[in-house]
C-alpha cells in the first residue's frame, strides 16, 4: 500500500505547477512572436548581451555617419559646382585675353570680361545650410569682398597702394606707366603683395575673411576627410589679380608694349589659375568620391550588421508560432485533464 | 460469561471506530496543508479485545532533510535572482535604455553629427544634452545602487527579525515535544508545527538538524554554526541608514559567527541571508566599480591637453569633471569608488556650447582652435575616436583590465546578463528540485481523500457489525431472560 501511495494535494499541486510554468512560458512565447526578438534579451543571451550591445552601437554610429556624410557630400557637390562656374569664366576670360593679343578687341571688351570675372569670384561666397562653402573653417563668415565694391577692404587698400605708387619720385601722374620696367615694378611691388597671404607679408585678408584650415569630415569610422575648398587658394589669387589689372589699367591710355606686357602677364596668370582650379576640383572629386565610398561601405556595413543583431537577438518566427500553438494546446490539455481528475472522486460513488 | 465478552468486545469496537473514524476526518480536514503529516491508527489486539494502541505519524526523515535543502537553496537563487532583475530595472532600465551604454552611444553619434557641422549650435546644444545624459544615466545609476544596498539591508534587518521570531516559536514547539514525549502524551500537533517551522527557517538559511532524546532537536546552520540548542542563539544585524559607494555593509552574526555571503550567479549556499548578502556587498560593490571605471574613462577621454603637441600644459579635466579636478591630481589615474556619482558635465559648457568643438574649458591655453573658425571639427573627431581607443581598466571591476571604452560600457552589461541568465538558470533548476521534493514528501506524508473515504467504509462496516453484535447478544439476552421469566 505503502509503495504506491500518493496524495491528493500532490496530484493538485503538480497539475497547478506545471499550468502555471506553461502560462509563464506562453506569455514570453507570445512576445517573441509579436515582436520577433527574444521576450527577455538579457536572459537568453548571458554574457553574449555585450555583443549584441556593441552591435547595436555600431550599428547606430554607422547610421550617423552616413546621415552627416550625405552633408558633407552636399557641400562637396556645391564646391564642384561652384569651382566648375569659376573654371568656365576662367577659360572664357582667357580667349577674351588672347583674342586681344592680336589687338583687334577692343579694350572695353576686355576690361568688361574681367570685371565678369571677379563678379564670378563672388560665387566664392556661396553657403549651403548657413554655412559659406570656401571659407575654410571659418564658416560663418563671408568670405570674399566685392572689389567693385568701393568701399570694401581690398578696393580701398588697392587704391591706397596706386596712390602711394603715383607720390614716388619720379612718377608722372598723368601717364604712369611710361614702360614696361615701369609697369612691372608697379606690380611686383605694390599689386602683388595684395594677392599674397599675411603670413608671407601680404594683405590677401583685405580680400579674404577665409581661414587656410580646411573643414575635416569623419566619413567612417577611422577615415577623415577634407571636405572644403578654401577661397584662398592660390589660383583664386591669381585670377583675382589677373582680373584687377586688366580691369584697371587696360583702360587707360597705355603705349603697346605696356599694354603688350599688361595682357601677357595676366594670360599666363590665367593659365596658371586654371590649372590650379581644375587641380581643386580634381581633389574635390576625389574627395566626392572618397564620401560615396564610405557611405556605400557602411551601408553594406549596416546591413550585415542588422543581420547579425538579428541573427543573436532574433526568434524564428515560425519555431516562435509552433510554441504558442504548442503551449496552448498544452493548456488545454491540463484543463481537460484537471476536470476529469475532479470527475474521479470515490465521494461520487458514496451516497 | 462470553456473552458479556462479546459484547464488551463489540462495545470497544464501537469506541475504536469512534476514534479512527475521527483520525479519519481530522485527516479529510487537513488533506491540503502541506506541513499536515497523515496520522493512522494502528489498533493491537489483546485481550479481551482489540484497542487503539497508538496514533502513529507519517514521516520520511530522509526526504524531508532533503525537501529542507532544496528550499533553502531555491530561496537563496531566487532571492538572487529577483535581485538581479531589480537591479537591472534600477539601473540599466528595460532594454538598457538608461544604460551608461546606450547614452554613450548617443552621445557618440551627437559627436559625430555635430562634427559634420560644427557651425550649427543646435547640434551642439544636441551633443551636450547627449553628454549630460551620460552624466545622469552614471549619477542616477550610482544612487540606485546605493538606494538597492540600502533596501537590501533593510531586507536583511526584517529577515533577521523574523528568523529571531521563528527560532522562538521553534524553542515553544521543541519544549512542548520534549515534555509530550517524556510524559507520553500525544505530540503529533507539536511535530507538525515543528517541521514546518524548520521549513521556514531554512528558507532564511541552509540547516542540518539531529535529534536527541526525547525527540529534542538541535539546528546548526549549513557551515556548522549552531542555531538552536535548547534555546535559541541570538541573530544580530544592525542595518545603515545610508550607504557610501565602495563600502561593505555590516555582518550578520550568529552566536557571534559572521554569516558569509554566497558567491557566483548559481549560488554557492542557500537561504536567503547569504544571498541578500551576496547582492549588497558583491554584486551592487562590483557594479558601482564599473559604473566608477566608466565614469574615469569618460573624464579622462574629454580631458583637455595642450594644443601644441610638443607643450608642456598638463591634462587637465575639460566636459566631464569631478570634485578631484580641482585637486593637485586633475584626473583620475585608477580607481575611485563612487566617481560615478561625483561626475558632472562642466558648469562652462552650458554658456559655452563651443569650448567643445575649440577647447578651452581650462582657459584660453588650452584652445586647439586658434583660428576660432567656426566649422573647426579635428578636436570632436577627436574625442570621438578617444572613446573607441583601448585604455586601462581595474580589473577589480570583473570585466578586464583593457578595452575601449565603449567595449568597457558594452561588457559591463555582458558581465550582468551573464550572471542573470547563470541565476535564472539555476532558479529553474532548483525550482524544479524544491517542487519535487516537496511532491515525493507530500507522497510519503500526505493525505489521500480516496484512501481516507474506502478506509472510512470499512470502519462503516466494522460499526455495522459492531452495532449488529450488540444487537443479536441483546437479542439472546432476551431470549435468555424471556425463558428465565
Amino acid at each position: 500500500m505503502k509503495a504506491s501511495f500518493v496524495s491528493s494535494s500532490a496530484i493538485s499541486e503538480a497539475m497547478r505547477y506545471s499550468l502555471m510554468k506553461t502560462q509563464v512560458a506562453l506569455a514570453k512565447a507570445q512576445k517573441e512572436q509579436s515582436t520577433g526578438f527574444y521576450a527577455d534579451k538579457g536572459l537568453a543571451l548571458g554574457a553574449r548581451s555585450s555583443q549584441s550591445v556593441s552591435f547595436n552601437r555600431e550599428l547606430e554610429r554607422i547610421k550617423g555617419i552616413v546621415d552627416s556624410n550625405a552633408i558633407a557630400a552636399m557641400r562637396l557637390s556645391a564646391t564642384q559646382l561652384t569651382l566648375g562656374n569659376i573654371s568656365d569664366a576662367a577659360q572664357s576670360f582667357l580667349s577674351v585675353l588672347t583674342t586681344g593679343l592680336s589687338g583687334n578687341v577692343q579694350s572695353s571688351v576686355i576690361t568688361d570680361s574681367a570685371k565678369d570675372m571677379l563678379s564670378t569670384l563672388l560665387s566664392l561666397n556661396t553657403s549651403v545650410a548657413g554655412e559659406y562653402l570656401f571659407a575654410g573653417i571659418n564658416t560663418d563668415v563671408r568670405p570674399i569682398n566685392d572689389f567693385q565694391d568701393p568701399a570694401s577692404d581690398n578696393r580701398a587698400a588697392f587704391d591706397a597702394a596706386y596712390q602711394q605708387y603715383l607720390t614716388e619720385p619720379g612718377v608722372d601722374p598723368a601717364n604712369p606707366f611710361p614702360t614696361v620696367s615701369d609697369m612691372d615694378k608697379f606690380i611686383s611691388q605694390y599689386v602683388e603683395p595684395q594677392f599674397t597671404a599675411a603670413e608671407v607679408g601680404g594683405s590677401w585678408q583685405n580680400w579674404s575673411k577665409a581661414s587656410d584650415q580646411l573643414i575635416v569630415s569623419r566619413i567612417a569610422l577611422n577615415e577623415t576627410v577634407e571636405t572644403s575648398v578654401s577661397a584662398n587658394n592660390e589660383g583664386m589669387r591669381k585670377l583675382a589679380m589677373a582680373a584687377v589689372v586688366i580691369g584697371e589699367f587696360l583702360s587707360m591710355d597705355l603705349n603697346r608694349d605696356v599694354r603688350q606686357s599688361l595682357v601677357d602677364r595676366a594670360i599666363s596668370l590665367v593659365g596658371q589659375a586654371i590649372g590650379d582650379v581644375d587641380k581643386l576640383r580634381s581633389q574635390t572629386g576625389i574627395a566626392e568620391k572618397r564620401v560615396s565610398d564610405a557611405s556605400e561601405r557602411l551601408s553594406l556595413q549596416s546591413t550585415l550588421l542588422e543581420k547579425n543583431i538579428l541573427a543573436t537577438e532574433g526568434v524564428e518566427p515560425y519555431e516562435a508560432a509552433a510554441r504558442v500553438s504548442d503551449y496552448l494546446s498544452h493548456i488545454e490539455t491540463s484543463y481537460a485533464i484537471t476536470a476529469r481528475i475532479q470527475q474521479l472522486s470515490l465521494l461520487k460513488f458514496l451516497s | 460469561m462470553s456473552l458479556s465478552t462479546a459484547l464488551n468486545i463489540a462495545k470497544s469496537s464501537l469506541q475504536n471506530t469512534g476514534v479512527q473514524t475521527s483520525v479519519v476526518s481530522r485527516n479529510v480536514m487537513e488533506q491540503n496543508n502541506s506541513d499536515y503529516a497523515r496520522r493512522t491508527a494502528v489498533l493491537s489486539s489483546s485481550a479481551p479485545g482489540a484497542r487503539v494502541v497508538v496514533i502513529q505519524r507519517a514521516t520520511n526523515d530522509q526526504l524531508f532533510r532533503q525537501n529542507l535543502s532544496a528550499v533553502s537553496s531555491w530561496s537563496g537563487q531566487t532571492t538572487l535572482y529577483t535581485g538581479l532583475d531589480r537591479l537591472e530595472l534600477y539601473v540599466n532600465g528595460v532594454d538598457n535604455a538608461q544604460s551608461p551604454a546606450t547614452a554613450m552611444t548617443q552621445l557618440q553619434k551627437a559627436l559625430q553629427t555635430y562634427s559634420a557641422s560644427p557651425s550649427n549650435r543646435i547640434l551642439a546644444d544636441a551633443a551636450v544634452d547627449a553628454a549630460r545624459q551620460v552624466v545622469r544615466s552614471l549619477n542616477d545609476g550610482t544612487a540606485a545602487l546605493q538606494t538597492f544596498r540600502v533596501e537590501t539591508d533593510q531586507e536583511i534587518g526584517t529577515a533577521v527579525g523574523e528568523l529571531n521570531t521563528l527560532l522562538q516559536q521553534f524553542k515553544d514547539a521543541n519544549n512542548e515535544i520534549v515534555s509530550g514525549t517524556r510524559s507520553n502524551r500525544d505530540v503529533n500537533d507539536a511535530l507538525d508545527r515543528r517541521d514546518a517551522i524548520l521549513k521556514k527557517i531554512s528558507e532564511y538559511i541552509p540547516i542540518s538538524t539531529f535529534t536527541r532524546a526525547d525527540s529534542d532537536m538541535v539546528i546548526m546552520t549549513g557551515d556548522g554554526t549552531t542555531l538552536f540548542e535548547t534555546v535559541p542563539r541570538s541573530i544580530t544585524f544592525e542595518a545603515s541608514p545610508a550607504y557610501a559607494a565602495g563600502v561593505p555593509g555590516n555582518k550578520i552574526y550568529i552566536d557571534g559567527v559572521p554569516v558569509s555571503m554566497s558567491t557566483g550567479g548559481n549560488v554557492s549556499s542557500g537561504g536567503k541571508l547569504a544571498s541578500m548578502l551576496q547582492l549588497r556587498d558583491s554584486v551592487a560593490l562590483t557594479m558601482q566599480s564599473q559604473l566608477d571605471e566608466i565614469a574615469r574613462g569618460l573624464i579622462n577621454a574629454f580631458a583637455e591637453t595642450d594644443p601644441d603637441p610638443t607643450g608642456t600644459l598638463p591634462k587637465l579635466a575639460g566636459l566631464f569633471t569631478w570634485p578631484g579636478a580641482a585637486m593637485p591630481e586633475g584626473l583620475p589615474s585608477s580607481l575611485v569608488s563612487g566617481l560615478a556619482g561625483q561626475i558632472s558635465l562642466n558648469t562652462a559648457v552650458v554658456d559655452h556650447p563651443e569650448y567643445l568643438r575649440d577647447g578651452g574649458f581650462n582657459g584660453e591655453d588650452y584652445r586647439h582652435n586658434s583660428d576660432r573658425g567656426s566649422s573647426y571639427a579635428d578636436l570632436l573627431i577627436a574625442y570621438g575616436k578617444k572613446l573607441d581607443e583601448r585604455m586601462d581598466f581595474d580589473p577589480a571591476a570583473g570585466i578586464g583590465n583593457k578595452a575601449s571604452l565603449s567595449d568597457f560600457s558594452a561588457n559591463s552589461i555582458g558581465w550582468f546578463q551573464g550572471l542573470r541568465q547563470e541565476a535564472s538558470r539555476a532558479a529553474e533548476a532548483k525550482e524544479a528540485l524544491a517542487v519535487r521534493t516537496a511532491e515525493a514528501l507530500s507522497n510519503q506524508t500526505g493525505i489521500n481523500v480516496d484512501m481516507e473515504m474506502s478506509m472510512l467504509l470499512d470502519l462503516e462496516h466494522s460499526y455495522q457489525a459492531s452495532a449488529r453484535l450488540i444487537k443479536a447478544v441483546d437479542d439472546m439476552l432476551s431470549a435468555l431472560l424471556a425463558a428465565v421469566r
